[in-house]
This record gives structure tokens, C-alpha cells and sequence, in this order.
């Protein structure tokens, strides 16, 4: 191994450490802020390996019964951690998007730079949508639930320490700094003390009613990342709901900077793709 | 050949179990159509402008190393045009010999460029008619028969397409929509038609398009390049009586990037029409100069907002001016267009409200597509839409469509 490598694979290792409460007593991360607590938590969320590739297929589903499907193949790629991202969607069902793909250069401090490409016309047509607000896919997910929101974004409280569901959590009260840029007035995390994954999440409106509840029913140690495969967001106000379950996770492949490009867009590889 | 076409798309449907077991994907949509005039047209003697029933299919295999087979077919019973029809909309074949180069040849939709409905450096077939009568937007792309090599050496990407076989843009022509008849300078009577030279297919008179691009940053550039011939007939032989494609050559560029939260983009292309560089012939259209500056934003939650506006200035406009007979009708030298695209989704995204509207104030004339589509199930969806047309002159690109306004309706189910 070079000494190239191994620094590549260092934060990879360290994070791992960190996460499994290996390294940090949990006294330590107990009396930890809560701005660094929902940092870590972000780091376990949406940073794990330096890079990850996942099949996610997404149930939507409305109050009256009625059920969509929404499978895509998603790869992540840190371009620094805890710093910018790269993300590759490539749709595989239904009908409709097949075949769509899907670009996002995610800056945490700075609108997203994101491409589509619609198949039936050859198009690469750049995305002007905004990640706050705009729903992924026509799910309850936002783009941010996706990808993450910056932790500078909002004022935390740690509110208290609890059990929930048998694990040790930390419930932390997260306010936007900019009220306006959102469509939730603050929402509330229950993380877990041990590995930093977020356990359940609720936002508020801007008048204090519940409107969406975030739930992880099932995580999973894969190569050692603590890893949500399967969660749901129910809008309580509108009895939708969207349930995700994450399948063939793998982090560190490898995947080449140059593969997330307009050049994918237009034909995906099969690093992205398979 | 149509016939075999034929045979072939319902033999891949037949067999999808089959096709799967060999890799082949098999997918494509079967819809149904309808959409009529809301106004009497006197030229045109139909009400109806669309009525079909359309079978797509749609074939890929993957090879190895990202190699990939890919067809798409439409088998289309016409009940406007009282027809079968076959259409081959894409057949080619993707190979990656080298690392840093891509190679797609055969029947290819090729699009680029920044505009939205509006094109300057993308000079690739296009179907009007289509579009101007509610058929589904993947309609408004024609297939071009070419090769093209995509090279990707690092500091910069680059396209280069070739097509040996000219293939025209699908414009009005009396079939279902009227047209302007610039012989008889009036708009065409029923039955009337306008013979159409293509140029012939030899070798020098293949077609080039090129389009260097590049990522500054958020921020994307683009060169773009053409060799061949305007893809509208806006030549005229009268000693033949024919209309005729004129050779073109276009030089231009395009940027693209966040402008306070939202997209901007700016795109230049200058048209150097070579058979007429002077100006002087009034059968040839003049050299020109195009502008196209857009802007998109969501204003609020899945409303989104984008507005163009398109400079087309005439060059040599002084010799045109000297060069047309009296009474021939006369083309201002700036031609303005307004664009506005408002789009709303509803209901998780099932539902959406679109509005396009066109205006140009140097042409007074307009065009207004609004559109209610709905997505009933993952498979089922329907598109309820009107194209509505104005205009003050005849000779105009709406003007010319004023009486064909048209309600349509489509219903789809995918596979």
C-alpha cells in the first residue's frame, strides 16, 4: 500500500472508530455541544466512507391507499469530508423516469449545482429547484432529508437525555437561522449516544404543529458504517407517506471523480450503474 | 420496410418474457390521442388535428465495457391522416473503443444547446407540427442518421457529430396545420402543397456540428460549430418552383450558472447563410445574428418560473430591404421573442399545471400552451392541453397559425 492510500483510507478509519464508541467514551460525548453532536450525526448520516453506492427503492404511499414506486440507484462520493459532495441518481423504475439520471454537486454552505437528463430527448437540462423546499422524486422527503442539511444552518439545543426504543439518545432542537428559506419552523433529532445515528426527527410548521415524522426501523453495521436501511417520513398532516429501504449498500468502491460528469448523464457506466 | 418495422415491434411485445431471458430490456408506452380545432380554419377542411393510437417499443442490450444496442420504434395507426405508420425513431450503437472516447452511430436524437423551445446552436432536426398539435415533448425531436464521437481528455469535453444523410425539421405544410405560400404570398389553400428539394446525399455535402464545453466551477461554457444546411426550406427556386434548404454555417457560444438562486444562461450563435452572403437574394434568407438570454427559478415549492427573451437581428438587412419585389411581405430587421414557462406540481408531484406562452412585439404574434397533466398511477397518465395561436400578419411564424388553435387530450400507459 502507498503512503498515498493510506492517507486516502485515515478518515474512513478514524470516523469508524468513532462511530462504534470504540474510541470516545460515551461520557465524553455526552457533555459534547449540540452543534457537534448533530455534526457527528451528520457525519454518520451522510458522509460514511469516501464513497457509497446504494439501490434505493421508495414506497409512496397517500392516505387513501394509493401506492408508487419509485427504485433508483444512488452513488455518493465525498469530495472532502464533512465538506462537498457528489451525488449520481440513476432511475430505474417506473416507466416514466427510466432511464433519468440524475447530477448534484453539493456545496453544504451553497446552493447545489444539479443536472437532469431526460432521456426521450437526449436533454441535459440543468435543475434550478431548490434543495430546502423542493420534494425528491414526489416523495416526503426533501432533497436536504436526502443529502443532508448543513449543521451551520440552524441554532442547536440539546433539550435532554433519553431512552428511546431501548437506546441511549440525545434530543436536540434544531431552529433555522434563516426562517424564510424553509418550509418547517424547527424540528427536533433523537440521535443515539452510542453511534451517532438519528433515530426519529419530527418537524414543526411555523405555527408549532407536528408535520412530518422521520423514523429508522432498521440499521445495519455495513464494513463497519452504522447504516439506516430502512426509514420512513409520514407527513402527519396529510397522511402521506414515503418508506425507504436502502439494499446493496457498499461504501469505498473507488468511484473515480470523473464518472460523476454530464458524460454519465448521457450514458451511465456501469460503476454508477450496476 | 415499414412493414417489417411493423412486424418487428409487435413480435418484440409479444416476446417480452423471451427478450428478457436474452438481456434485452423491453419497454416502451401504448397512448391514445385526440385533439381538435377550436376555431373554423377556412384553409383546413378537418376538425380534427390529432387522432391516434401510438404503440412505442423500446429495446436496449448491454455489452461489455459499456457497450450498448439501443432501439426505439412507434407503430402509429393515424386516424387524421387515415394511415398505418411505422417510425423508426432510434437505432444505434454505442462503443467506447478508448478510455477518453465515446462512439454513437446510427438513427440519434441529438440535443444541446441552453434554450428551452428556443434553439440557436442546436441545429438538429425538429418536428413543429408535433409540438403544435399536442403530441408528447420527446415528439418535438427528429432522429438524425449520423456518428458521433464524444472525446473527453481531461481539461475540457468535446462533440463531434457527422451526418451523411440530411434530414429536414418537420414545419406546417397543409397536412394538418397551415402554412404561408411565399409563391403565391398568401396562406395556402386546401390541398395546396409546396414541393421540397433536399439536398442531395453525397459526401461533401455531410453535415458537421461541433460543440466544445467545459465546467468553471458552478459556472459551464460551450463553443459550438456547424457546417451543412438551414433545417427549414427558407429557400426558394422559382424557376423550379421548389423550396430548398440553403447551406449555413453557425459559429456560437453559450454560458450557464447560478444567478441569486436560480439558473441563468446566455447563449450566442452567428448564422452565415453561404448562398446568399451579400444579402442580395431575396429567395435565400440573410445572414443573422442570434441572441438568447434565460432564467429559471422556483419562486416557491414546486412552482417553478423560467422567462426568455431571443434577439434575431437579419445582417445585411439594407440589401434585402433593396432586393424584395413589391409587395412581397417584409421581415423587420430585429425580431424580438418573449418566452414564459410556469410550472406547478401539485398533489406529491402527480399533478401539473403548465403555461407556455410565446410573444414576439416586433412580429405581434403569440402562441399559449397551457397544459393539466396527471399522473394517475405509476403507469397511467393523462395530459389535457390547448395551443392557442395569434397574430396580426399572415407571413409570421404564429401569424401564419392563428386559425389552427387546438384542444388535445392523451392518455398513456407505460411498460
Amino acid at each position: 500500500m502507498t503512503k498515498k492510500r493510506s492517507f486516502w483510507l485515515m478518515p474512513g478509519v478514524s470516523l469508524f472508530l468513532l462511530m462504534s464508541g470504540f474510541a470516545l467514551p460515551v461520557a465524553a460525548a455526552a457533555s459534547a455541544g449540540a452543534e457537534e453532536i448533530m455534526r457527528r450525526s451528520a457525519m454518520v448520516q451522510f458522509y460514511s466512507g469516501n464513497d457509497m453506492k446504494a439501490k434505493v427503492t421508495m414506497r409512496l404511499l397517500s392516505g387513501e391507499g394509493g401506492e408508487r414506486i419509485r427504485e433508483l440507484i444512488l452513488s455518493r462520493r465525498n469530495v472532502k469530508a464533512g465538506g462537498d459532495q457528489k451525488y449520481f441518481i440513476l432511475f430505474l423504475r417506473p416507466a416514466d423516469v427510466r432511464d433519468m439520471t440524475f447530477l448534484v454537486r453539493k456545496y453544504p454552505l451553497k446552493d447545489s449545482d444539479r443536472w437532469l437528463y431526460i432521456p426521450s430527448i437526449h436533454l441535459v437540462k440543468r435543475i434550478a429547484a431548490d434543495d430546502k423546499r423542493s420534494s425528491f422524486v414526489g416523495s416526503d422527503f426533501s432533497y436536504e432529508d436526502v443529502s443532508g442539511r448543513a449543521v451551520e444552518e440552524d441554532v442547536h439545543t440539546l433539550l435532554r437525555e433519553e431512552t428511546l426504543e431501548g437506546k441511549e439518545v440525545f434530543v436536540v432542537k434544531s431552529v433555522p437561522k434563516d426562517e424564510k428559506s424553509v418550509d418547517f419552523g424547527y424540528k427536533v433529532s433523537w440521535i443515539d449516544k452510542g453511534n451517532f445515528v438519528l433515530r426519529k426527527e419530527e418537524y414543526y410548521d411555523r405555527r408549532g404543529s407536528l408535520l412530518k415524522v422521520f423514523t429508522a426501523e432498521e440499521v445495519r453495521h455495513i464494513q463497519g458504517f452504522p447504516t439506516t436501511v430502512q426509514r420512513t417520513m409520514r407527513n402527519v398532516q396529510t397522511g402521506h407517506r414515503t418508506e425507504v429501504r436502502y439494499e446493496e449498500v457498499k461504501y469505498d468502491i473507488g468511484l473515480a471523480d470523473r464518472l460523476f460528469s454530464e458524460r454519465s448523464l448521457r450514458n451511465p457506466p456501469g460503476a454508477l450503474a450496476r | 420496410m415499414k412493414q417489417v418495422l411493423a412486424a418487428l415491434l409487435l413480435a418484440a411485445v409479444s416476446l417480452r418474457p423471451a427478450a428478457t431471458a436474452l438481456a434485452i430490456s423491453v419497454h416502451g408506452f401504448l397512448e391514445g390521442a385526440a385533439g381538435a380545432r377550436l376555431t373554423d380554419s377556412p384553409t383546413r377542411p378537418k376538425d380534427a388535428t390529432l387522432g391516434e393510437g401510438r404503440l412505442q417499443v423500446e429495446l436496449s442490450r448491454d455489452g461489455p465495457a459499456d457497450n450498448r444496442l439501443f432501439f426505439k420504434a412507434d407503430l402509429i395507426a393515424d386516424g387524421v391522416e387515415e394511415r398505418g405508420d411505422a417510425d423508426l425513431r432510434e437505432f444505434y450503437l454505442d462503443v467506447s473503443p478508448v478510455r477518453v472516447l465515446d462512439v454513437r452511430a446510427g438513427r440519434q436524437i441529438l440535443t444541446w444547446g441552453t434554450g428551452d423551445l428556443i434553439f440557436i446552436n442546436d441545429l438538429f432536426p425538429k418536428d413543429f407540427v408535433s409540438f403544435f398539435i399536442g403530441r408528447s415533448l420527446e415528439y418535438l425531436k427528429v432522429g438524425s442518421d449520423a456518428v458521433k464521437f464524444s472525446l473527453y481528455p481531461g481539461p475540457f469535453s468535446l462533440d463531434l457529430v457527422a451526418v451523411p444523410h440530411f434530414t429536414q425539421s418537420e414545419i406546417p405544410e397543409g397536412e394538418r396545420l397551415s402554412f404561408f405560400n411565399p409563391f403565391a404570398n398568401r396562406i395556402a389553400a386546401p390541398g395546396e402543397r409546396l414541393p421540397m428539394r433536399e439536398p442531395a446525399a453525397t459526401p461533401e455535402n455531410t453535415e458537421l456540428a461541433l460543440r466544445v464545453y467545459r465546467n468553471f466551477g458552478s459556472y459551464e461554457g460551450a463553443l459550438y460549430g456547424f457546417r451543412g444546411f438551414f433545417k427549414e426550406p427558407v429557400g426558394m427556386d422559382t424557376a423550379g418552383g421548389t423550396l430548398f434548404h440553403p447551406r449555413l454555417s453557425v459559429y456560437g457560444a453559450s454560458v450557464q450558472g447560478p444567478l441569486s438562486g436560480g439558473v441563468a444562461s446566455l447563449e450566442f450563435g452567428y448564422y452565415d447563410s453561404r448562398e446568399d452572403r451579400p444579402g442580395t437574394n431575396p429567395l435565400v434568407e440573410n445572414s443573422s445574428l442570434k441572441y438568447l438570454l434565460g432564467y429559471e427559478r422556483e419562486l416557491w415549492t414546486d412552482f417553478t418560473v423560467r422567462a426568455q427573451y431571443s434577439l434575431e437581428r437579419i445582417l445585411e438587412y439594407g440589401a434585402y430591404e433593396a432586393s424584395l419585389p413589391p409587395g412581397a411581405p417584409e421581415r423587420k430587421e430585429y425580431r424580438h421573442l418573449l418566452f414564459l414557462r410556469l410550472t406547478r406540481f401539485l398533489r406529491y408531484q402527480t399533478v401539473e399545471l403548465s403555461w407556455i406562452s410565446f410573444y414576439s412585439p416586433s412580429d405581434e404574434d403569440g402562441l399559449v400552451t397551457p397544459q393539466v397533466s396527471c399522473k394517475i398511477t405509476d403507469r397511467w397518465s393523462v395530459a389535457l392541453g390547448a395551443n392557442v395561436f395569434f397574430g396580426k400578419k399572415d407571413f409570421t411564424p404564429f401569424g401564419s397559425l392563428d386559425t389552427e388553435d387546438n384542444l388535445y387530450l392523451r392518455l398513456r400507459a407505460s411498460y
